[in-house]
């Protein structure tokens, strides 16, 4: 065990993914000598080479086509796109090509491809650094959405991410990359893709994060003595469905938290996940604390992101609801 | 040369010459004040100057920028208010866009300084949609747009390159090749000259060096009259170097070795002022006095802008729509 932040641990995982395969290959912008302009891939190139830690030139879906052709051919490419919100020149690969293929060669052809990048606000990013476009990629079938919220979480996701045999958009909380440090496990072990993890318990309401809210909403349940289960569900789609059904079934209170738009956000789709199945065990609406239906200021981000007192009110409303 | 011509041209390279040096001082002023955490971010401009004040030099006001986040020394020269600027840098409620964008992202519509992106390249196809209404609209204006070599990889390069040629539009592609996109040295990020890739388009490209203001200047002059006269567009690959990092976030000792000290004979500023000299149009006394009243310009104008309060926040949360949707202003009642 070794006390990582979350860029330590990721780097960590790539590393022990590069030692043990070597059809694990790196590919993105600055990657290489600079270590990633959030440094997860530092010391990488200098281990593994610049065949297997490859800087490439700035070209986004150059760079995700390309991984997929390596992934087409046997190799376990891991891409990165340094912010998510430069990934849209790409999607037309990611959504038409890579999510796509199992299903139109019948499982002849697949893409084992771990599109890792950073998103979220929270470092004065502005419009253009802050976006959490998790929805985007939730709407479309035959990609796995991945998001972890502390460093132990995101080597073992990573490291069952690549051993997977589909694409997963492996997307990081950037707010999150050195604000937690926890003890990670030094060799391999493995965190499973599909599987939620209930991080607090409680009898009297649910909430359902993901990403980069989970530590506010466990800070906020902390501080103020929140009686309640907070579920991280860590992979948004294929969503562990049976995890939040069991304990809104508890609970009958529900709160959903991301820092996204609310509009055509994922939470909308917990929501009506839950009203379809746990009707009859809801004691309230189904609440959302969200981001704003606006793009994501530079110098306003605090009012933005979802804090303590929005989050509260939900709460409160919630316990209050008869 | 004729005496009046001569005269003419003192003006113009002093004006060009003062714009340089009162954006380099700028430059220092921003990168010094992010250090000592009274700005959160900036990209340098440190090394681009000459060749953006050469291409500036050769335009109209009525002609439309889409440029991108190092073209301070540009502005400058083309009319755009130190204050409007730097007001932008601190996103205060002076700022025309009230903080809302990163620093660096500038917008000056009186200027026709069209609003700057992050996402690199996206300005060209834009700025090839506008090159169509002028010639649609007989306006006679052109449009330029400036991007780093980087960009030049970018699929929206490519799209912009092909569809200006394809409709024979105003429109000049200023690429601006300071050697490095963050870390990749241009020599990794493309195996051919930059200014070669207009010929796979059908379209005229040129190389200027972006250190010489002259030249820069004669080149995107050419361009700018053949654009005028319905002769097409044109890419101009103005070669310079990157002096600083490629923000204040970056640290490039990491990658590159290769550095040009400023005040040394490689630095757009000295070069310029060589240039200044050789012709007669400045000494070492008007230099200096040229850069201490840059200096006192830059820290009053800094010291002002910097007691300008932020935006109400509210300012965050308007202006999506220019209808409100009832979602968002649903959502803002809960924020603020
Ligand atoms: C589409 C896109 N991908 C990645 C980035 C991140 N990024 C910002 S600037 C930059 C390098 C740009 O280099 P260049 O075009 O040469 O311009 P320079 O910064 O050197 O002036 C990168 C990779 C971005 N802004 N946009």
């Amino acid at each position: 065990m070794t006390e990582m932040n979350m860029v330590q641990a990721i780097n960590n995982g790539l590393d022990l993914a590069l030692k043990l395969d070597d059809s694990v290959i790196l590919l993105g912008e600055d990657i290489g000598i600079n270590g990633g302009v959030f440094r997860v891939t530092e010391g990488l190139q200098k281990k593994y080479g610049e065949d297997r830690v490859m800087d490439t030139p700035l070209v986004e879906l150059g760079i995700v086509g390309m991984a997929i052709g390596m992934a087409l051919t046997g190799l376990k490419p891991v891409p990165e796109i340094q912010f998510q919100d430069f990934i849209y020149t790409a999607m037309d690969q990611i959504i038409n090509q890579a999510a796509k293929m199992r299903f139109r060669s019948n499982g002849d052809y697949t893409v084992p491809m771990v599109l890792r990048t950073p998103y979220g606000g929270g470092v004065k990013g502005g419009l253009y650094h802050s976006q959490s476009g998790e929805a985007y990629f939730a709407h479309t079938a035959g990609l796995t959405v991945v998001t972890p919220s502390g460093p132990y979480d995101a080597k073992g996701l990573l490291l069952s991410a690549i051993d997977y045999e589909d694409p997963v958009i492996f997307l990081e909380p950037k707010r999150l990359y050195r604000s937690i440090k926890e003890e990670v496990k030094d060799g391999e072990y493995k965190v499973p893709l599909r599987k939620a993890s209930v991080v607090r318990e409680g009898d009297d309401l649910t909430a359902i994060t993901y990403g980069s809210m989970v530590p506010t909403v466990k800070n906020t349940f902390e501080k103020h003595k929140v009686n309640g289960d907070i579920i991280d569900l860590r992979t948004l789609v294929p969503m562990d469905i049976g995890t939040v059904i069991q304990s809104v079934e508890k609970t009958g209170r529900v709160v959903i938290i991301h820092e996204a738009p609310r509009t055509g956000g994922f939470g909308a789709e917990i929501s009506a996940s839950i009203t379809e199945r746990a009707l009859e065990s809801l004691l309230a609406p189904i609440l959302r604390v969200t981001g704003p239906d606006s793009p994501f200021p530079y110098k306003m981000e605090d009012y933005y992101i979802p804090d303590d007192r929005r989050i509260m009110k939900a709460v409160n409303k919630l316990l209050e609801f008869r | 040369m004729p005496e009046q011509d001569k005269s003419e041209e003192k003006t113009r390279l002093i004006k060009a010459y003062t714009a340089i040096v009162l954006s380099r001082t700028l430059d220092n002023k921003i990168v010094v004040s992010q250090r000592q955490g009274r700005v959160g971010f900036y990209t340098p401009t440190i090394g681009q100057e000459a060749l953006q004040v050469g291409a500036s030099m050769a335009l109209q006001d009525k002609d439309l920028i889409y440029g991108y986040y190092r073209d301070v020394p540009l502005m400058l020269h083309r009319g755009v208010p130190m204050e409007n600027i730097i007001n932008q840098i601190m996103g205060n409620r002076e700022d025309s866009a009230l903080g809302r964008q990163m620093p660096s992202h500038y917008c000056d519509k009186k200027r026709n300084f069209m609003s700057v992106q992050s996402p690199v390249a996206t300005n060209l196809p834009l700025a090839v949609g506008s090159a169509y209404t002028q010639k649609y609209r007989k306006t006679n204006s052109i449009v330029l747009t400036t991007f780093g070599e980087g960009s030049t990889s970018a699929p929206d390069f490519h799209a912009a390159l092909n569809l200006a040629a394809v409709y024979n539009l105003p429109v000049i592609f200023l690429c601006e090749n300071n050697g490095w996109a963050i870390s990749m040295p241009v020599e990794k990020q493309t195996l051919a000259e930059i200014w070669t890739k207009a010929s796979a388009y059908g379209m005229r490209g040129v190389r200027a060096n972006g250190n010489d203001l002259l030249e820069t200047y004669e080149v995107t002059r050419e361009a700018v009259k053949r654009a005028r006269e319905g002769k097409g567009p044109t890419l101009i690959d103005a070669v310079s170097f990157r002096m600083g990092p490629h923000s204040t976030s970056d640290d490039p000792t990491k990658y590159r070795d290769v550095i040009v000290e400023e005040g040394s004979d490689k630095d757009p500023v000295i070069i310029t002022e060589k240039l200044l000299k050789s012709k007669g149009y400045i000494d070492d006394k008007f230099i200096e006095s040229i850069k201490t009243r840059a200096e006192k310009i830059v820290n009053d104008k800094f010291e002002e802008c910097a007691k300008i309060p932020a935006a109400d926040p509210s300012s965050a949360f308007t202006g999506v729509y220019k209808e409100s949707s009832w979602m968002l202003d649903e959502e803002v009642k809960d924020l603020l």
